[in-house]
């Protein structure tokens, strides 16, 4: 491999590193809210880190432009779905996990 | 030696394991919304997987798939947290 | 437009009155602008027409001739003032008529200040605080109209077109087909998507500075989700899991549609915070750490958020705990 072929590598590790916290996250925080915080953060830097690195690997006008499509509506929806999903509970009236819960 | 798409490709199966570790969550819930969040995520990571193959067999119209896939993963998510409210009003 | 038909039952009752007894009739628009928006000036032109406007239907209602003890006054309020929810408007009103020695107020029905956010209802209830009387005025709606489909103008037609175009054949292989099937998907998408797409006027100016701004404010941005991603990541793989979340209230400075979700996105992707819910500008945020709490006070995303949307004079605002909001701690 090029050193330019390592560094995308090493590009898309650390997305997947991010992706990997965000899939703990999941499993183990306590409540619906603080699931969304490892949903809404680490995934959507996961998902820009990778994706980028796709940029970099398929070196053609069109396909990075494809790929900055994708990370700009990353950007935008796993935040806006996270809320989305977070205010749901909120209307629904599911008590946020507190310190105090935990014993 | 590595190949630069057998990485790739590897980095594609560890989003997969990762879509997978979502799914348990899916399937303990215990609300609605746990399990809707955790598709969400299980979601993002098969749009990453299907980056990291088109990247790997130097195929971009794969990003086409991942794009729309993309897409339908926000709508299921926005369309579950509405119609999940009685009262609505969540777009 | 049932402005119209509003003065003229003011106009009426007020000549019923006027038998009695010395009538003035005070028509007051408030100004919805603040004076740090760039759009401010126009928007004061356009408050003054309308009072002028009324002015002319209030002599067609007298038939010219305006009754001995009627007096007809018309005035912008609130020009100078930061307006946002329906309380701040109740404020500016009711201060207003108790200068006034006003004891009657009546609404338009259509009256909807707030932009696309209902404003009517909570309003009437703000001003139901004081003594004085309230009513909307009763006269027929022509058409019931939702919020959501307003008649568009040729400017929010090409945008939409223009953009969906621009979006298709970035994806296309630029064949000579792609051109014509992409105009005739872009000619469909801005039909159908056009009324519904802008809640206000598109100005290419200002969405040309917010862009520009928008590239300023990426940076900054994006250093804050790599220490959120960071701080979540510590969070997670730590054996002890070591949360304290809460929710918060935050009365943020902020207005419009976009400059309220890009704030609510950007605090979504910071350090430790989610928007949970926003209600005019009242934001519900979950806080994972004590010390996500203290940033999200000390302002730093909220004045981005508003440099990027009106400007460098806006982000001079002081920040929530400056303004004496400390987040009113809804739960424990």
């Amino acid at each position: 491999m090029t050193p330019v072929e390592w560094a995308i590598v090493a590009l898309a590790l650390l997305g997947a590193f991010f992706g990997g916290v965000a899939a703990i996250g999941i499993v183990r925080l306590p409540d619906i809210y603080t699931r969304a915080h490892a949903a809404s953060k680490s995934d959507t830097l996961g998902a820009v880190l990778t994706i980028g690195a796709v940029a970099f690997a398929l070196q053609s006008d069109l396909s990075t432009v494809k790929s900055i499509f994708l990370i700009v509506f990353m950007f935008i929806t796993n935040p806006t779905a996270a809320h989305a999903i977070a205010r749901a509970a909120a209307d629904q009236d599911i008590e946020p996990w507190t310190k105090e819960d935990d014993s | 030696m590595v190949e630069f798409s057998t990485a790739l490709l590897a980095i594609a199966g560890a989003f997969v394991i990762f879509a997978v570790v979502a799914l348990y969550r899916v399937f303990v819930g215990p609300t609605i919304h746990d399990r809707v969040i955790a598709v969400n995520v299980a979601g993002t990571n098969t749009v990453i997987a299907i980056a990291l193959v088109a990247a790997a067999f130097d195929e971009s119209t794969f990003l086409d798939v991942a794009l729309v896939y993309a897409l339908l993963n926000f709508l299921l998510s926005i369309a579950f947290s509405k119609f999940n409210v009685e009262r609505g009003g969540v777009l | 437009m049932t402005v119209r038909n509003t003065v003229a039952y003011v106009v009426d009752r007020g000549i019923e009155l006027a038998a009695d007894r010395p009538v003035e009739l005070h028509f007051v628009d408030v100004a919805r602008t603040r004076a740090v928006d760039p759009d401010a000036q126009a928007e004061l032109g356009a408050a003054s027409d309308l009072l002028d406007r009324i002015e002319l239907w209030v002599e067609e209602d007298t038939g010219g001739e305006t009754p001995e003890n009627l007096t007809v006054i018309t005035d912008v309020i609130g020009a100078n003032q930061y307006l946002f929810s329906p309380s701040d408007y109740a404020d500016v009103l009711l201060e207003y008529a108790d200068d006034k020695d006003i004891d009657r107020i009546v609404l338009d029905p259509e009256y909807s200040p707030g932009g696309s956010v209902p404003m009517l209802r909570p309003l009437e209830f703000e001003l139901a605080r004081d003594d004085v009387e309230i009513e909307q005025a009763p006269v027929d709606r022509p058409t019931e109209q939702t919020v959501l489909a307003r008649a568009a103008s040729f400017r929010k037609y090409l945008t939409v077109f223009g953009a969906s175009y621009l979006f298709y054949m970035l994806l296309s292989s630029w064949k000579p087909i792609d051109f014509a099937t992409g105009f005739l998907t872009a000619a469909l998408v801005a039909v159908l998507l056009a009324p519904i797409a802008f809640s206000e006027q598109p100005s290419f100016g200002r969405i040309g500075k917010q862009t520009i701004r928008m590239l300023i404010y990426a940076p900054y941005l994006l250093k804050e989700i790599a220490v959120a991603n960071l701080q979540i990541a510590y969070v997670v793989l730590h054996p002890d899991l070591p949360i304290d979340p809460e929710v918060v209230e935050l009365r943020a400075a902020v207005w419009g549609d976009a400059a309220v979700t890009t704030l609510a996105n950007s605090i979504t992707l910071t350090p430790g915070t989610l928007t949970v819910s926003v209600t005019d500008r009242s934001f519900s945020i979950h806080s994972l750490t004590a010390g996500a709490r203290e940033d999200l006070f000390e302002g730093g995303l909220e004045r981005a958020v508003r440099f990027v949307f009106y400007g460098r004079d806006a982000a001079a605002i002081a920040t929530p705990r400056e303004r004496g909001d400390d987040g009113g701690h809804s739960d424990g």
